[in-house]
């Protein structure tokens, strides 16, 4: 379930962002640009891939290390990350939230060039050394070969020592720790780090905070999910709730929602989950991301609750507005929506199992909706058998025993097209009902499906059998002419959204309306009180 | 703090003998007695406090909440047994790696189960069936409840009725009458959905009297709209009459405003 929280975060931008970036990386590498800078090897050897050791053992063998290594990666990345910093004290100086997610958006791009030395170098940027924020921070980071150490105070050394960190920029290097430890997949140093950056949050009220506030939740969340821990941290997570309620910090109380939602569908807990959803307060979406986790956790829950076209709905829609990077979480969204859409009678085109990189993922599901397009109960449960670690591994098996009366169904309306009447033996033989009294079953389920309407029939008892009725001419009825209101409402439907996305966002112009709004409302009242005026004069 | 917990388990054999003695009134008072007691142990629920003792009141306390539920069932009170299922409830999730297993968990799960089928509160009952391992579908008593939902989804109710008599635990009785009558109201409703016309054996037999006159005195309380005439039973009136072939004017007018209305935004 990884990519549903590495994927989705502007994963399109990092990585066209990084993609440039690790191309830069490698041309250095080359053999043609050794030969013309020897001085440049250097460069590669901070990053913290091991596969990067090798290469860099056997290039050390090739040519002596130059003793000056001034203008390698590790300044470049702090560098990069120095200016982050400067971006977010611009932030916190001129309380702009939109220059701090630039920032949160310009580290995800960075995110795989992170290593120990550039960590601490920055740390060491940011704090001035010895304070209580640089020991804690650095006290998490694993401890590098003692070369890089050196060249990393000698470099920070010649830095002024800062007087006094702003509060971003201190939460800002706590995400950064956290990020280089989860993906170094240290999660007992994350978990210490997220915690102690949590507790440092809950004193610090500033809007500009609120956005990485969230950024380290999720990474919270995150490290507690590798260990498998996550029910540790719920009662963490509801307080951290309420406390972005009170704060009214909307995009926090988004962010962990979803992860309070996500807390309580792991442990299939779909009772609490809805209770939580249900009461928590609602407001626009701030970020697509979460917007789109908050619907499919939805989907899952109404799915779970019988709700299926709401669900249906819900499932559809996360599917669509997830980018089109985050392919693991459409997958799974896909596979939630097939099934509801079985459930609900319909049969998804085949054109949703063959899209692109999803053919292999949806192989079981494309099997188990031919089964119930067919109405064969015998290859539904053999494909159910078959693909049974599938299913249960998606959390999807309870929902596939549902299944099994709409294959009843599906066979029943089969019959009831095929057969103007048919003996009630010969359907349960048909729909390989196997019960010791097949016959009375038959003539029960018949009925219950007349009765729902899902198929157009009448019973004989005497005589056993059934009776199909004639369809009638369905435009002779209403039916196409509310088919048509309800496309004529779609469409215009999405045209006004569509109108109203085109909005400015909220508040952005707010002052210079109301600005304007008086100007007008005066010059109004000026020229009526004019016209009064000359009203009085005429009279006279 | 052993004095009391002394004193719970005394009253609790007290309980239990009442309960065996099917003596159901002092042992209604002697649980109230008992649930007011348990509320004076921290290592319950919800404070969870590590107490020396913990583990031993959890299990005193899970015990006492079982029999709780099985009396609710014996004096056929449904909310009692709501109310006290949730409070057993949390034994079986929270503390579960804490005590041994119990051996009344499945039977009650399935219970409960049951009671939310009989309620006819599905979104519940597979809210619940989620939270079971696939161990746990596995047990008799749990599947039990399983397949009873399926049959009643697919509408084969003679398999619901037949599920009585392989009942799994002497308890489920109670919560199976319960769904014989319900299965007996689904089966009216889809007869008179699915035939023209029953002979009155037939609809005795298919409704599950044992005489033709309690069939009338049903048809008379709860279906007066069905016929009763020539030795049949006669659907006829039930059935809605042919649609009719009016315009619904009024309907079209408001959609037709409504398209102008918003023709006119968009333009």
């Amino acid at each position: 379930m990884n990519y549903l929280f590495r994927r989705t975060p502007y994963f399109r931008l990092f990585v066209s962002l990084t993609l440039p970036l690790l191309l830069a990386l490698y041309l250095p590498s080359s053999d043609l640009q050794r030969r013309l800078n020897p001085n440049r090897l250097r460069s590669l050897r901070p990053l913290n891939s091991s596969r990067y050791k090798m290469t860099q053992d056997v290039e050390m063998k090739e040519v002596p290390a130059p003793s000056n290594s001034v203008s390698s990666t590790t300044p470049t990345t702090l560098h990069y990350l120095k200016e982050i910093a400067s971006l977010l004290e611009t932030a916190a100086y001129s309380k702009e939230v939109r220059r701090v997610v630039r920032a949160v958006r310009l580290t995800m791009a960075k995110r795989r060039k992170l290593s120990v030395s550039v960590l601490s170098a920055f740390l060491s940027f940011a704090f001035s050394p010895g304070s209580e924020a640089h020991t804690r921070l650095s006290s998490y980071l694993p401890k590098d070969d003692e070369h890089d150490m050196d060249v990393d105070t000698a470099t920070s050394a010649t830095q002024a020592p800062k007087k006094h960190a702003s509060p971003e920029l201190e939460i800002y290097c706590y995400l950064l720790v956290l990020i280089f430890l989860i993906d170094q997949k240290k999660y007992s140093e994350a978990k210490a780090c997220a915690t102690a950056g949590i507790a440092r949050l809950k004193n610090m009220n500033r809007r500009t905070i609120d956005v990485l506030a969230s950024r380290l939740y999720f990474y919270y969340s995150l490290s507690y999910e590798y260990t498998g821990d996550l029910a540790e941290i719920r009662g963490n997570l509801l307080n951290l709730h309420r406390i972005a309620t009170l704060r009214r910090d909307e995009l926090g109380q988004e962010t962990l929602l979803n992860l309070l939602l996500r807390n309580y569908l792991s442990y299939n807990l779909y009772d609490q989950a809805e209770k939580l959803r249900s009461k928590a307060p609602r407001f626009e979406a701030h970020s697509n991301q979460q917007f789109c986790r908050y619907l499919f956790y939805l989907g899952k829950i109404r799915t779970i609750q019988l709700e299926y076209t709401d669900a249906k709905e819900s499932l559809l829609q996360a599917a669509r507005k997830a980018p089109v990077a985050a392919l693991g979480f459409r997958i799974q969204c896909n596979k939630w929506a097939v099934i509801v859409r079985l459930l609900l009678g319909e049969i998804p085109e085949r054109t949703v199992f063959m899209q692109k990189g999803m053919e292999k993922a949806l192989r079981p599901y494309f099997e188990l909706t031919n089964a119930v397009r067919i109405g064969d109960l015998e290859l539904f449960r053999t494909i159910a058998d078959k693909f049974s670690n599938v299913f249960s591994s998606d959390g999807t098996h309870n929902l596939i025993v549902r299944l099994r009366h709409n294959v009843i169904r599906t066979g029943l309306r089969n019959i009831s097209i095929s057969y103007s009447r048919i003996s009630l033996a010969d359907v349960a033989k048909k729909l390989r009902l196997d019960s010791p009294n097949p016959v009375a079953d038959a003539e029960s389920i018949v009925a219950k499906a007349i009765r729902d309407g899902a198929i157009d029939a009448t019973l004989d008892h005497a005589n056993g059998y059934m009776v199909s009725k004639e369809t009638g001419d369905i435009y002779s009825t209403n039916e196409p002419q509310a088919a048509f209101d309800t496309r004529i409402a779609f469409c215009l439907n999405l045209h006004n959204d569509a109108v109203r996305a085109l909005r400015f966002p909220p508040n952005s112009h707010k002052e210079k309306e109301s600005a304007e709004k008086r100007r007008e409302r005066q010059q109004q009242e000026q020229e009526l009180a004019k016209h009064i005026a000359e009203e009085d004069d005429d009279e006279f | 703090m052993d004095a009391k917990l002394n004193e719970l388990t005394q009253n609790f054999g007290r309980f239990k003998a009442a309960l065996i003695r099917n003596d159901f009134d002092t042992a209604a008072n002697l649980l109230s007695d008992l649930k007011v007691m348990l509320t004076e142990f921290s290592s319950l629920p919800p404070l969870y406090q590590d107490t020396p003792n913990a583990a031993k009141e959890l299990e005193v306390a899970r015990d006492i909440y079982e029999h709780a539920v099985l009396l609710s069932v014996k004096t056929e009170d449904q909310d009692a047994f709501e109310r006290d299922f949730f409070q057993l409830k949390h034994y079986y999730t929270d503390v579960r790696n804490r005590l041994p297993p119990s051996t009344q968990e499945y039977p009650i799960l399935g219970l409960n189960l049951l009671r939310l089928l009989v309620q006819n509160r599905i979104a519940e009952f597979h809210t619940e069936l989620e939270l079971l391992s696939s161990a746990a579908l596995e047990n008799p008593c749990i599947k039990h409840a399983v397949e009873l939902e399926q049959s009643f989804m697919e509408g084969a109710y003679n398999r619901v009725l037949h599920a009585r008599q392989t009942v799994p635990h002497e308890t489920y009785v109670y919560f199976m009458d319960l769904l014989a009558k319900t299965v007996r109201d689904e089966i009216a409703g889809c007869s008179e959905k699915a035939y023209d016309y029953l002979s009155i054996k037939d609809a005795q037999k298919m409704l599950l009297f044992p005489s033709e006159r309690e069939l009338l005195a049903y048809i008379n309380e709860d279906h007066p709209e069905w016929e009763v005439k020539n030795g049949g039973v006669y659907f006829q009136k039930a059935k809605e009459t042919a649609p009719c072939k009016e315009i619904p004017s009024l309907q079209l007018i408001n959609q037709t405003l409504s398209y102008a209305r918003e023709l006119e935004r968009i333009v």
